[in-house]
């Protein structure tokens, strides 16, 4: 997805120490409370997206990006509740997170990859069975539209 | 019945709240006997053989080989049970039909006097998750609705080849998403000691098939919290085990950095058992570890000798911050009477700090989302599961997901969509990484100066059906607990340790016991000499109890 860095520009032009106050007291709270997220229901602007490159999520388009097709219906419902956690998640961006290491996963043993040899799976049949559209010896799908 | 503070989790952990206190605790011993009075509401059953506690393994194994008993006969008698309960429990999606002749085949082992497996004719559900060759396999979604896998999942194979028999299919929040077991594409499931309760979830069909004895014993899986939390909704004992200690082999991945195959038990002993036949390193599991799988059971048994300080110099440390505020009272004094308890049993106990603790639960549900956004993409109607007719590839892939996934799951996929998205991946996956880090080093640490930890392993009991529906922050709240668990890769065990309230509306309150790497084994032991020094307390929901 490509995001302009519209809102930082536009942010940087207007009183950035204050915002910048108001914005670290709001996440000094939340990074003590994980659930107060309650308070940041009603004051979206103070999320950490407004001052960066984020942009709040756009339902429609990540549905599309997504491939899942939505209702109108569905989109409505969604927006609001998708837009509360994403909000929440922003209070990862108030720690310092500097020097501290990425962890993949847990912290387990490495080196068990066997050798990256093909092997032939014995029940080839039942796989093909499960196929919901299947015309020996091709898997069918309807035509690929390039919209590009 | 809930106090407000469970009824409104927010201000949970806030700092200068409520703290728990230790001396406080030592000084009320009234909660440990307030655990006693609770249990003796419930009337003992004449019937009755042994504490809810005994291992139920290793008294079929033991009829059997005696002879005293019959594979069918047991069979028989689970079967029962399973039909009468069912219609108000809900815990299956798909059972069995060759559990009889299982059982004859096994019968006709003994009379042959041919070796038995150790879980010769114990039946065992399994979450619906996990990969059935013989049976339907959905995870709880319909786009799996009839999808039959062409394999067994490997911790299914294992348990098959001691000589389980596989009851059915449990029920479960779609694809592990969800902490109630209401996200399921097929059906409710309701709580054995309350039916207008949820059993909890995601593995929430496997702890209600459990606790209402439609099975000796189960699987579910854990990603962050779901054989735990429902193991202490439903009152039984639910295992975690170390991250790669089971194969995933045949598990549909959710988060596949998180996810573990774990265990449900009505003992710590069976818990104990089962993890034994399903552990250990497996080809078709890079990730699985190659560790030696110690003897869990055999560690059990000495502990049966019991001196009257059989944890003596154990470390116990007590985390503060699971105790504070917004958490339910009942909860926080039946922890602190376990505390107590512990003492008793000759451990140190101490209270110890993590302050990385509420930074877990925001890292755990970023790195969830984004991962199972990129899981789930497999899901597409092209090669397995329902597909729908479209005059294009692009709109059949939309039309299949959008038809096929729960609301919940197609929310997760669009949060984990929307913070992989290009230019984001910094602001959300990355620091959610680092965050896990924190995690892992906080833990390990605190593992070192402690042998064992303890917490609650929910903020309360059981939550009403449709409580949580609609509001997914206060449904993603409850998991606090458990998750910081899931980012370190560690073991925990849960074991009932009281109810929520003296009466027949008490509700299972469980105790959650953390260790380190690979050090299930600890546990095991803790828990066991926990549940069966636990005076009168008696796990078995009034449903079934005049029956077992």
């Amino acid at each position: 997805m490509a995001v302009a860095n519209a809102a930082l520009a536009m942010v940087g032009g207007i009183g950035v120490t204050m915002l910048q106050r108001q914005r670290n007291q709001l996440y000094s709270f939340m990074a003590k409370n994980p659930l107060g997220h309650a308070l940041l229901r009603s004051r979206r602007d103070f999320s950490a997206r407004s001052s960066s490159s984020l942009l709040p999520p756009d339902v429609s388009r990540l549905a599309e990006t997504a491939r899942i097709a939505l209702t109108p219906d569905e989109v409505e419902e969604f927006a609001p509740k998708i837009g509360q956690v994403i909000d929440w998640f922003g209070q990862l961006q108030a720690i310092d997170l500097q020097n501290v290491d990425p962890a993949l996963r847990a912290d387990a043993e490495s080196n068990n990859l066997r050798e990256d040899l093909p092997e032939t799976f014995d029940n080839r049949e039942s796989l093909l069975a499960a196929v919901p559209t299947y015309e020996k010896p091709y898997i069918k799908v309807p035509k690929v539209l390039n919209k590009d | 019945m809930l106090s407000a503070a469970a009824q409104n989790p927010r201000p949970l952990l806030q700092r200068g709240g409520r703290k728990f206190n230790l001396q406080k605790c030592r000084r009320s011993r009234h909660f440990y006997h307030s655990v006693q009075a609770v249990s003796s509401f419930y009337p003992q059953s004449e019937t009755l053989s042994s504490p809810s506690s005994s291992s139920e393994i290793l008294t079929i194994r033991k009829s059997l080989l005696s002879r005293e008993r019959k594979a069918v006969e047991i069979a028989q008698n689970y079967l029962n049970r399973l039909r009468s309960t069912e219609p108000q429990i809900r815990s299956f999606l798909h059972i069995s039909q060759n559990v009889m002749s299982e059982a004859e085949q096994i019968d006709r082992k003994i009379e042959r006097n041919e070796e038995l497996g150790p879980l010769a004719g114990v039946l065992i559900g399994v979450k619906d998750n996990i990969c059935t060759v013989d049976m339907p396999s959905t995870g709880g979604s319909r786009i799996l609705e009839n999808y039959r896998p062409t394999f067994d999942a490997t911790a299914v194979r294992k348990l098959r080849e001691c000589g389980a028999i596989i009851v059915g299919k449990t029920n479960m929040d779609e694809f592990g998403m969800g902490s109630t077991t209401e996200n399921s594409g097929f059906q409710v499931t309701a709580n054995p000691w309350n039916a207008e309760r949820v059993p909890g979830g995601s593995s929430g069909g496997s702890a209600a098939a459990v606790s209402a004895r439609q099975c000796v014993a189960s699987l579910g899986s854990d990603t962050g919290g779901s054989v735990r939390q429902p193991a202490a909704f439903c009152g039984v004992v639910g295992m975690k085990p170390t991250y790669g200690r089971v194969s995933r082999y045949g598990l549909m991945a959710y988060a596949s950095s998180l996810d573990v195959i774990g265990c449900f038990g009505s003992s710590v002993a069976d818990a104990a058992i089962l993890l034994e036949a399903i552990a250990g390193h497996d080809r078709f599991d890079a990730t699985s570890s190659k560790r030696e799988v110690p003897e869990f059971t055999s560690q059990l048994e000495a502990a049966e000798f019991l001196d009257s300080k059989p944890l003596k110099g154990l470390r116990v440390g007590v985390i503060s911050e699971t105790l504070g505020d917004g958490v339910d009272s009942g909860i926080v004094s039946s922890i602190q009477a376990a505390a107590s308890h512990l003492e008793e049993l000759g451990c140190t106990v101490k209270e110890v700090n993590m302050p990385s603790f509420s930074l877990g639960l925001p890292a755990y549900y970023i790195l969830a989302s984004c991962e199972s956004s990129s899981n789930l993409s497999r899901y597409d109607g092209i090669r397995y599961g329902n597909q729908i007719a479209a005059e294009e590839l692009t709109s059949l892939y939309g039309a299949c997901r959008a038809n096929g996934f729960g609301s919940e799951v197609k929310m997760r996929i669009l949060m984990g969509t929307y913070a992989l998205s290009a230019g984001y991946y910094d602001a959300y996956y990355k620091r959610a990484q680092q965050v896990r880090t924190l995690v892992q080093k906080n833990l390990k640490a605190t593992l070192t100066e402690n042998d064992v930890l303890i917490s609650p392993a929910a903020p309360s009991p059981a939550y009403r059906m449709g409580e949580k529906k609609n509001d997914p922050l206060a449904m993603y709240a409850g998991d606090i607990m458990t998750v910081n668990v899931n980012l370190a890769g560690i073991p925990a065990l849960v074991v009932p340790c009281g109810f929520s309230e003296v009466g027949p509306s008490g509700l299972p309150i469980g105790l959650q016991i953390i260790g380190a790497a690979f050090d299930e084994a600890k546990l095991f032991k803790v828990g066991h000499i926990f549940e069966r020094t636990l005076q009168r307390c008696r796990f078995v929901p009034p449903l079934v109890d005049k029956d077992v």
